[in-house]
């Protein structure tokens, strides 16, 4: 234990480590409060949710309906003229009028505003999922990308099966549930996409550089031939790749503490856990969110944290391996750099008319890159509903695989 | 016991030992060589740090690459290069060591404090060791290698940055280990180890040379070694003529101390051969080469 204690030691006080830990975390929060302008507005998915339930029924628009046309009364006690819509008014007001109200008058014009907004939108979800043709939108897809022969086959074949989780998820109304509205605020995107994506490449970045450091730092410190000659011996290496997990662990522990926590503290997410990630209003593309299994925004977090935490337990593992032969943290730094873009356009070396195109797609690079589409059969050419699962345990295989062949070959190795 | 047994260490074409059979019992062993004769390929190999080639070296009998751990437990290794980690204390370092040799904290607080005050580092515990000289660090090495007690201590180039006075202190710290252990030095400087091993071993041409006794060693020149004085005009003949050991200016003059075999001068005096001269003389090659 104190072996391990002492290893982790090496990174957890490394000034590299401190540093850019803090400039990381302040990117973040500058990133999330810069665009935090909205979060008012957000609120009143909350209130909608208090007053009419999370999900969308025909009562409850009826009695939201009811209660918007009671607002327009109050629209026109302040305005003294009877509009049918928010909008009218707004489309009618003159700058020069613009001061005639007080605050707390654009309070209620901007709330009401927002109701019309869902309420509409809730009221076209059915039109606009009927004109939903997934296995159209997937013949669109073969051409735009220029996918023929097999790898059409079997993205089509996937399409198939998702056409119909598609119209189960229809007619379980699991997208009818209230979210943010996904075209104005894009938060699906920002969350999983913006920030999550930062705080993955920023953990990676971390990671393979304190793993690398942990695992060399003998070598650089020329302390090699000590400690490998002590009665722990080379079985150190494996309190080192220990040590490197745990450190992994705390990066992006910290990382995801300092960042989610500011982003859940400024968006308040408090009525919405339970919405189902597939509702319609998280709709931002030509083609909504739609997960393979019946996910709240909850689960479909935790699901994303988890998978991202074992992205990187991976990646830490993987670094290990190849840290083990470099025998330098930055020269290992940089080949893990080189081979994750390199895995992330090896589809693009492929033929597109064969399978091959699909199954190198199947690495940890797009696994991360694709963060925000994880779980979903609306993720374009990674939509398929193994593609997590697959991922995570072939790399896990080859992570482990790897790393028992390199410390295999470190215990007989001589050492200079 | 030690016993290496035939064993030779090839690196692709380059032969670093070749064919080297040695055994190691209680007591202090110098190795003696030049630098690049493979007294390190052979430390690192006692180290278990590198396999050999070819043959096996056997520690109680066994194998001690299968004894691994067990082996290790038993070591204690000072090398060449002393690596150390630059922003901790003595303390704080030798703790860690401690821990990579399975000695319990407590236990390896008491040692840490003892053995510090025996390498004469006990008023710097806590200072960081960037500010420390070189053999200040050298003596941190020394202290770590006693660490566990070790029932065998392998000493490369142990000497090196320390000042007269402290090498005194380390000759005199190696006698009393050596009383109990297997202490094996290796070093080029022939005064390290010429008053206190019992054995000395010299490779040449990555083999075995020699491994006997200082006095037996320096008997193989018993009669060979003379000193004379000369004119300094005469030095250049002298040198063609004569394996030179040592030459000394005095009054004018030359001192020198030489080889010869075959008959002497009248002029020459015999004087009893020490293991420098020895180490000169058979290494002569070599060091000629390093000139």
């Amino acid at each position: 234990m104190r072996i391990f204690i002492n290893e982790c030691k090496k990174a957890l006080t490394s000034p590299i480590l401190i540093t850019l830990l803090i400039v990381f975390s302040a990117f973040n929060i500058f990133i999330i409060v810069s665009s935090s302008d909205h979060k008012e507005e957000l609120k009143i998915v909350n209130e909608i949710i208090d007053k009419y339930g999370r999900e969308i029924t025909d009562d409850s628009l009826k009695q939201f309906e009811k209660d918007i046309q009671s607002d327009l009364l109050g629209l026109t006690e302040i305005t003294g003229k009877q509009f049918e819509s928010i909008y009218d008014f707004l489309d009618g007001l003159r700058f020069e009028e613009q001061e005639q109200y007080s605050d707390r008058d654009w309070e209620f014009f901007n709330s009401l505003q927002l109701k019309e907004m869902y309420f509409g939108m809730a009221n076209s979800i059915d039109a606009s999922y009927a004109e939903i043709d997934v296995q159209d939108g997937a013949r669109g897809d073969l051409k735009g990308y220029g996918i023929s022969g097999k790898a059409a086959e079997t993205y089509l074949r996937e399409n198939e099966e998702f056409a119909e989780r598609f119209n189960e998820m229809v007619d379980n109304e699991e997208h009818k549930e209230w979210f943010f509205a996904g075209k104005p605020y894009f938060m699906h995107s920002f969350l999983f996409k913006t920030v999550f994506l930062h705080i993955t490449i920023e953990s990676l970045l971390l990671i393979v550089l304190m793993t690398a450091l942990i695992t060399t730092y003998e070598f650089e410190n020329r302390t090699q031939l000590l400690t490998y000659s002590t009665h722990r011996g080379r079985k150190l290496m494996k309190d080192k790749l220990a040590a490197s997990l745990a450190v992994s662990t705390v990066i992006s522990l910290f990382l995801f503490t300092i960042t989610l926590g500011t982003y859940f503290f400024l968006f308040d997410y408090s009525h919405v856990w339970k919405t189902s990630i597939s509702s319609a209003f998280n709709w931002e593309n030509p083609f909504p969110y739609v997960t393979w299994w019946d996910l709240s925004v909850g689960e479909f977090l935790v699901a994303v944290v988890v998978l991202v935490f074992i992205i990187q337990l991976l990646f830490s593992g993987l670094t290990f391996a190849l840290a083990v032969i470099v025998k330098n943290s930055y020269t290992t730094f940089f080949l893990v750099a080189a081979l994750f873009i390199l895995a992330w356009l090896l589809p693009t070396f492929m033929p597109k008319s064969s399978n091959l195109f699909i199954v190198t797609s199947y690495t940890l690079s797009t696994l991360t890159m694709a963060v925000s589409q994880s779980f979903m059969g609306s993720s374009g050419l990674i939509l398929f509903k193994n593609f997590e699962w697959m991922t995570i345990s072939c790399w896990t295989i080859i992570t482990i695989v790897f790393c028992t062949i390199t410390y295999k070959r470190f215990r007989k190795m001589d050492i200079q | 016991m030690i016993v290496v047994k035939d064993v030779s260490k090839q690196y692709g074409d380059f032969t670093a030992l070749q064919n080297v059979d040695l055994e190691f019992g209680n007591g202090l062993y110098g190795l003696l060589a030049p630098n690049g004769a493979g007294k390190t390929t052979l430390i690192k190999m006692l180290a278990t740090l590198i396999s050999p080639t070819k043959g096996e070296i056997f520690y109680n009998g066994k194998n001690i690459n299968d004894m691994d751990d067990q082996y290790r437990e038993r070591l204690g290794y000072l090398p060449q290069q002393f690596g150390y980690y630059k922003n901790y204390s003595p303390k704080q370092y030798l703790l860690y060591l401690a821990a990579l040799k399975g000695i319990g904290k407590k236990e390896a607080l008491n040692k840490i404090d003892e053995l510090l005050e025996k390498v004469a580092l006990s008023d710097v515990v806590n200072k960081k060791m960037k500010k420390f000289s070189g053999g200040m660090i050298q003596r941190v090495g020394i202290a770590q290698a006693l660490l566990n007690d070790p029932e065998i201590l392998i000493l490369d180039e142990p000497t090196a940055g320390l000042d007269p006075k402290e090498r005194a202190r380390f000759r005199h710290l190696l006698t009393d280990l050596a009383r109990d252990r297997l202490v094996i030095i290796s070093t080029h400087i022939v005064s390290d180890i010429e008053s206190i091993a019992n054995e000395i071993i010299m490779i040449r041409n990555k083999q075995l040379l020699y491994k006997d006794s200082v006095a037996d060693i320096c008997a193989t020149l018993n009669g060979c070694v003379f000193e004379t004085t000369i004119d300094y005009g005469q030095l250049e003949d002298f040198r063609k003529n004569n394996i030179l050991l040592s030459e000394k200016q005095e009054y004018g003059q030359m001192t020198v101390r030489f080889i010869h075999k075959g008959n002497s001068e009248d002029e020459w005096t015999s004087v009893p051969p020490q293991l420098e001269d020895v180490f000169l003389y058979e290494y002569r090659d070599e060091l000629e080469g390093e000139n």
